[in-house]
């Protein structure tokens, strides 16, 4: 058997190399950035966990809008039937933005049923009476009589509540949340409507993490 | 392939079918090449330099980024910081951006791949924290919801906080961060809800003093943390196993004293028993396997280069193939001793280092406006080793919540 000495050497140099290569390949991931990618709000996203995300928004409040707009209390009102939002509950492990919910439905309600339903501005009523004031104290003009009270009542209240149930194991973690939405009649407090989604997510994290 | 040309050693030429010859010829680009391809390994193997412990440079914004796989561990210090000098806001926005940060570590992860590699060490990952330091991001970050008036969201902290805990190995210990449970019931009959399981839970939890019963009138809440947080080392042979070190205190209790009430705030929840009490890790058994390989790669290598050269001297000039098998069992052995050299089983302890050792909490029932209450943090005698004075603003129909630390 006859050594090859210079492929030897050839092969370590290789070896080096390689280890070279490696060491700068290890060090940065995506070293040149990411650029921004416009996602729409229903589309699942790259960045995702179990909790509460933009598609679910969608989702949810799309079925619920959808749902509103065809109960009879409100298809065959008399009048516009005017509706105020009561914050939602949250019951889940997931904190979270609350009013985006109700926001979604009212502003999907507002654009899309042409009027079948109003929604009052009650979590603007500091503004609205302190102009009202200015009206009655003759600081700023009026168009109608200011001392007559305008200010509309509810017929409807749209509230909800988020609930969850969670399992953790070492397979992963499961989260179900069930969004359930209501409208409640001010007067009786009847729930003259119920809307519900459901939605479980799984996954499991890297070793390293567990 | 290139010719040799005969070569001198102590005086005597030596032939090119001198098969001595061709094993020093052999080792010899070996012996130059040897510290070269250590520095490449060792350069390969080099990691970013770890991001000082947060200063108040830091919390003042103007500190430098925070590399990425530290930005979780620079989010949280940041955020303990500022809860304790009362810049809530920022507190709420370094712990926003951490939790985020935890929420999307589920599925494939580069750099979480990159960390299991044998020649990576464990700190290549994204830091998120042990689990004990991901439950205490989210018990800050409830406790600042009930501050801004959401105890719903706060509830929501305390309950995945609870959820963290509970994979531990270790099944006696796993979901037993006993204020979690309390603080989840309290927030459950705020709310008009059921909070007596949580309550039951918590009680559970207890190991040194039970927690008190719900004041369903108490609308200011003292969160109180006292002493130091576990620190990480790491151990074994090959610094491949994670250990805890006790953080060390003189104060071992605390005490609320306001309109004429005295609150006990004895330690609930000991920060480095909950570190301490899950069991192993699935990363461990990834860093001992790192370990069992670099152990035996090296005493492989050391075995190959040993015989090799026995055969070498033993066999040199008899004209045999034996001293080209110890040429290569030399190279071999080498091999062997780089790669072991180049693999990495070092633990992760990176560590969020300026958590408190105890979490205590107490509910006084005051009237609206300002009132000045004393926290005293007591040593193990029940000697007041610090006091600090609190004013705070009770506001009507909401929880006043007053954050106490002995930082």
């Amino acid at each position: 058997m006859k050594l090859n000495l210079d492929r030897w050497s050839v092969s370590l140099s290789c070896v080096a190399v390689a280890g070279l290569l490696a060491g700068c390949a290890s060090g940065v991931q995506n070293p040149r950035g990411v650029s921004v990618t416009e996602m729409k709000a229903d589309e699942r996203g790259f960045v995702a966990g179990t909790g509460v995300e933009s598609q679910d928004l969608v989702r949810v409040a799309d079925k619920m809008a959808r749902g509103i707009v065809g109960i009879p209390q409100v298809v065959r009102a008399q009048g516009t039937p005017r509706v105020v939002l009561d914050p939602v509950v949250n019951e889940t492990r997931f904190p979270i933005n609350k009013d985006i919910f109700l926001t979604r439905i009212r502003a999907q309600l507002n654009s899309q049923s042409a009027g079948k339903v109003v929604f009052l501005a009650r979590d603007r009523m500091t503004a609205l009476e302190r102009e009202r004031d200015l009206k009655r104290s003759g600081q700023v003009t009026s168009g109608s009589d200011p001392n007559v009270v305008e200010f509309k009542g509810a017929d409807f209240f749209l509230t909800g509540k988020l609930s969850s149930l969670t399992t953790r194991s070492s397979k992963g973690v499961s989260d179900y949340i069930l969004y359930t939405f209501q409208l409640i009649d001010a007067r009786t407090s009847d729930i003259i409507w119920e809307g519900f989604e459901e939605i479980k997510k799984q996954g499991l994290e890297d070793a390293v993490y567990r | 392939m290139s010719n040799l040309l005969p070569t001198r050693r102590n005086g005597e030429v030596l032939s090119l079918r001198n098969s001595a010859l061709k094993q020093s010829k052999a080792l010899a680009p070996l012996a130059m090449w040897l510290p070269v391809v250590m520095l490449v390994f060792s350069t390969g193997c080099a990691t970013y330099s770890e991001g000082p412990a947060a200063s108040t440079a830091a919390v003042s914004g103007s500190a430098p980024q925070a590399p990425r796989r530290d930005a979780v561990l620079w989010s949280y210090r940041n955020a303990a910081l500022a809860l304790r000098a009362g810049r809530f806001d920022q507190a709420k926005a370094e712990l926003d951006d951490a939790i985020a940060r935890l929420g999307g570590i589920l599925g494939p992860n580069k750099d979480a791949a990159s960390a299991r590699r044998l020649f990576n060490e464990e700190a290549k990952k994204n830091f998120i924290g042990e689990p004990y330091e991901r439950v205490m991001a989210y018990f800050y970050r409830g406790i600042l919801y009930w501050m801004d008036g959401e105890p719903d969201n706060a509830r929501a902290c305390f309950r995945t906080g609870q959820l963290l805990d509970s994979d531990a190995e270790n099944k006696t210990y796993a979901g037993d961060w006993a204020l979690l449970d309390y603080l989840d019931g309290l927030a459950s009959m705020k709310l008009a809800a059921d909070g007596s399981d949580a309550l039951a839970r918590a009680q559970s939890h207890t190991r040194a003093t039970a927690l008190p019963a719900y004041v369903p009138r108490a609308n200011v809440l003292f969160f109180v943390e006292f002493g130091n947080g576990p620190l990480k080392y790491a151990s074994g042979q090959f610094r491949e196993q994670l250990r805890f070190r006790e953080g060390t205190s003189s104060v071992k209790s605390a005490v609320i004293k306001v309109a004429g009430q005295t609150l006990p705030a004895p330690s609930y929840d000991d920060v480095y028993f909950q570190a301490t009490t899950r069991g192993g890790r699935v990363m461990d058994h990834i860093l001992a396997g790192k370990a069992q390989f670099k152990g035996a790669t090296d005493a492989v290598g050391d075995a190959a280069i040993v015989s090799g050269a026995i055969l070498g001297v033993t066999q040199q000039g008899r004209r045999s193939n034996a001293d080209e098998i110890g040429a290569g069992l030399l190279l071999f052995g080498l091999a062997s001793k780089l790669i072991s050299g180049a693999t990495n089983p070092t633990a992760d302890t990176r560590c969020w280092e300026n958590l408190p050792g105890h979490l205590s909490f107490a509910a006084a029932e005051l009237p609206p406006g300002q009132h000045t209450a004393t926290a005293e943090f007591l040593n193990a005698a029940g000697t007041p080793h610090r006091v600090k004075t609190l004013t705070f603003t009770v506001q009507p129909g909401r929880d006043t919540v007053v954050f106490v630390s002995d930082h």
